[in-house]
């Protein structure tokens, strides 16, 4: 289904769009692998000798993407299993989910390859001994990781048990009621998925506001155990931008109700931005406290963390407006894009900036006009 | 009467395939337009170009004096479309639904146009009571029609647009709607395209029916030519038919 589906997608696009994508991507990825290599090889006699990254850093890092991809792709095979039109047809819940980890399996297994080709050739680069070696056991890893959250995935229907959930979804006052009235209202719950408005407790948000607040409180810890404004600022910014992206939800900017109402995008994209800025800053307040206390002559450095986490969060706001049904892909996309011209910035200097702005633009001025013509 | 809507040569469809193509059709203030067609004839891409969904590729819309293309948010303000039940936001209630449409058309969330037909409330008599506060995502097909019907009429656009909408209701509501729809044509401030796929219930509700085939409109009913097919019984539907085998052959 996968794969019909990829060949459908391939077929709707236009042959220039397909060209662009081809032409485009095909040479900004070899000038990437030509740059990474050039990199790669003027960092070799450090990369080679430096036994945290071999015996820590990569082990670790494959081992969390083997788990990441194990769980994403797990859980799009499960979706397809579990599709609407497939619950009608004789097949048990046991053959579903074996339907979905031979799909995952079939996904699995190239990105294992590829792993092992990258690493391998990577290590080959710099002159490290052994290198195929290093190349098979990063894919092993990857490979271990991605069974083990594959597994863990597919014996859990987690699916089904959120039909059953919001099928029991309880009807009160809306907990957002005052927050979420403005024009056009009811837009966050909406993005935010509440079930009439109601916010259901779950291990995910508990989970990322604990996480938040430990990174808060330690960074604040810092800041005021040093007397100085650095970590709370940066706590701060980090933060806040995390609370943002994770808070984002832009799939209303993609519905007939929005685009045959008499309202425009960029109305409707600044509401979709309002409450998750509101948090952010909400967020970002207590460790810039903290900076200004530890440190009060620094007032520049909350003051400047604050100004570039309305910046960050608006260029996320784009990015989160452009893959409106995706918000995963919109975070590493914006990550991709940040790491990336901060790479460059390295090599051309802060020029490379004004490309990372006309970016956010193209990517507005593209939203804006799939709103209004489809 | 003064022109809700006029289509010139509209072109649309999708990914620079044309789908619909040579559209011309004018509204006035009265008119119910039946909006017939096979499945695949185009009648939901032209009504996806009305409303401005998809981009023309060729022609204009002007929705109420005023061109899409030119100035997109007002000319919206023109009309009321039933959106699709699969299209709704799930995870708000219907009372949610009708308060986020009411807030971006500028009115109260009870400004339904039932005030000049007996029986109260609209919403109320679509038996929407007991389920106006629960999350349209356990709404039947039929529920979520009503609500996307009372959603369209808010605030009382001159121009109401229901692409197949009315077919999931039950009887009594499909009475109500069409009784709604009626009077408020009748009143001469509003008028109405309704695509469906029963043809027989055309003659009864509409004034003026276009029969949709091949992504064009291949034939079109006036009042009088309605109103004598609808005193015959079955005389409406063989005339469709007819001009469906005629498309067919040609």
């Amino acid at each position: 289904m996968l794969w019909r589906e990829l060949v459908a997608g391939l077929c709707a696009t236009r042959r220039r769009d397909l060209a662009w994508i081809a032409l485009g991507g095909g040479g900004l990825l070899a000038y990437a692998i030509a740059d990474i290599v050039v990199a790669l090889h003027a960092a070799g006699p450090k990369l080679r000798h430096d036994q945290l990254l071999w015996m820590l850093g990569l082990p670790v890092a494959f081992a969390a993407l083997g788990w990441l991809a194990g769980n994403a792709m797990s859980r799009l095979c499960l979706s397809r299993a579990f599709a609407p039109f497939l619950k009608a047809l004789p097949l048990a819940s046991a053959e579903r989910r074996r339907m979905a980890a031979v799909g995952a399996f079939a996904l699995g297994l190239p990105l294992t390859l590829m792993i092992a080709t990258a690493v391998g050739f990577a290590c080959a680069v710099i002159g490290k001994p052994l290198a195929p070696a290093w190349g098979l056991g990063a894919a092993t890893l990857f490979a271990l990781s991605f069974g083990t959250a594959g597994l863990w995935r597919l014996r859990r229907p987690r699916l089904l048990v959120d039909v059953a959930a919001s099928e029991a979804a309880p009807v009160g006052r809306p907990w957002l009621r005052r927050l979420d009235r403005a024009r056009p209202s009811w837009l966050s719950s909406w993005a935010w998925k509440l079930p009439a408005g109601n916010i259901r407790p779950s291990w995910k948000l508990a989970a990322a506001s604990l996480l938040l607040g430990l990174a808060t409180i330690l960074g604040a810890w810092a800041s005021l155990a040093g007397h100085t404004a650095g970590p709370a600022a940066v706590a701060g910014l980090a933060g806040g931008i995390l609370v943002f992206m994770l808070s984002l939800r832009c799939q209303p900017l993609g519905s007939p109700v929005l685009r045959t109402a008499p309202i425009g995008f960029t109305r409707v994209w600044l509401r979709l931005v309002r409450l998750p800025l509101q948090l952010s800053l909400a967020f970002f307040l207590l460790p810039a406290g903290a900076a200004l206390a530890a440190e009060p002559s620094a007032w520049s450095v909350p003051v400047a963390s604050g100004l570039w986490l309305l910046v960050l969060n608006g260029a996320y706001a784009v990015f989160g407006a452009f893959f409106l049904n995706t918000p995963f892909v919109a975070m590493l996309s914006f990550a991709g894009a940040l790491a990336y011209a901060g790479y460059e910035t390295l090599e051309y200097g802060r020029t490379v900036l004004i490309g990372l702005a006309a970016l956010v633009f193209f990517l507005w001025h593209r939203t804006r006009q799939r709103y209004r013509n489809g | 009467m003064a022109e809700v809507l006029t289509v010139k040569e509209l072109s649309a469809g999708y990914h620079g395939r044309i789908v619909v193509r040579g559209i011309g059709l004018s509204l006035h203030r009265g008119d119910i337009v039946g909006l017939l067609g096979a499945n695949g004839s185009g009648k939901s891409t032209l009504i996806r170009a009305i409303t401005g969904q998809i981009r023309l590729i060729g022609g204009s819309v002007v929705i109420d004096g005023i061109d899409l293309a030119a100035a997109p948010e007002r000319a919206k303000a023109g009309f009321g479309l039933a959106i699709e039940p699969h299209e709704l936001p799930a995870p708000l209630s219907g009372r949610q639904y009708i308060e986020l449409v009411a807030s971006i058309r500028g009115c109260a969330p009870n400004d339904l146009p039932s005030g000049d037909l007996p029986g109260g409330d609209l919403l109320e008599r679509l038996d929407l009571g007991r389920w106006i506060d629960r999350p349209i995502a356990e709404y039947s097909l039929g529920t979520r029609a009503k609500i996307a019907i009372g959603a369209a009429l808010l605030d009382g656009p001159p121009l109401l647009i229901f692409d197949e909408t009315l077919n999931g209701l039950d009887p009594v509501a499909a009475w109500e709607v069409k009784r709604v729809i009626t009077a408020l044509c009748a009143s001469g401030r509003h008028a109405a395209i309704v695509s469906t796929h029963v043809v027989e219930a055309v003659p009864a509700l509409c004034n003026r029916a276009v029969l949709m085939a091949d992504g064009s409109l291949s034939r079109s009913w006036d009042a009088a030519q309605l109103a004598e097919a609808a005193r015959a019984p079955g005389a409406f539907e063989e005339s469709v038919m007819q001009a469906l085998r005629m498309r067919a052959a040609a």
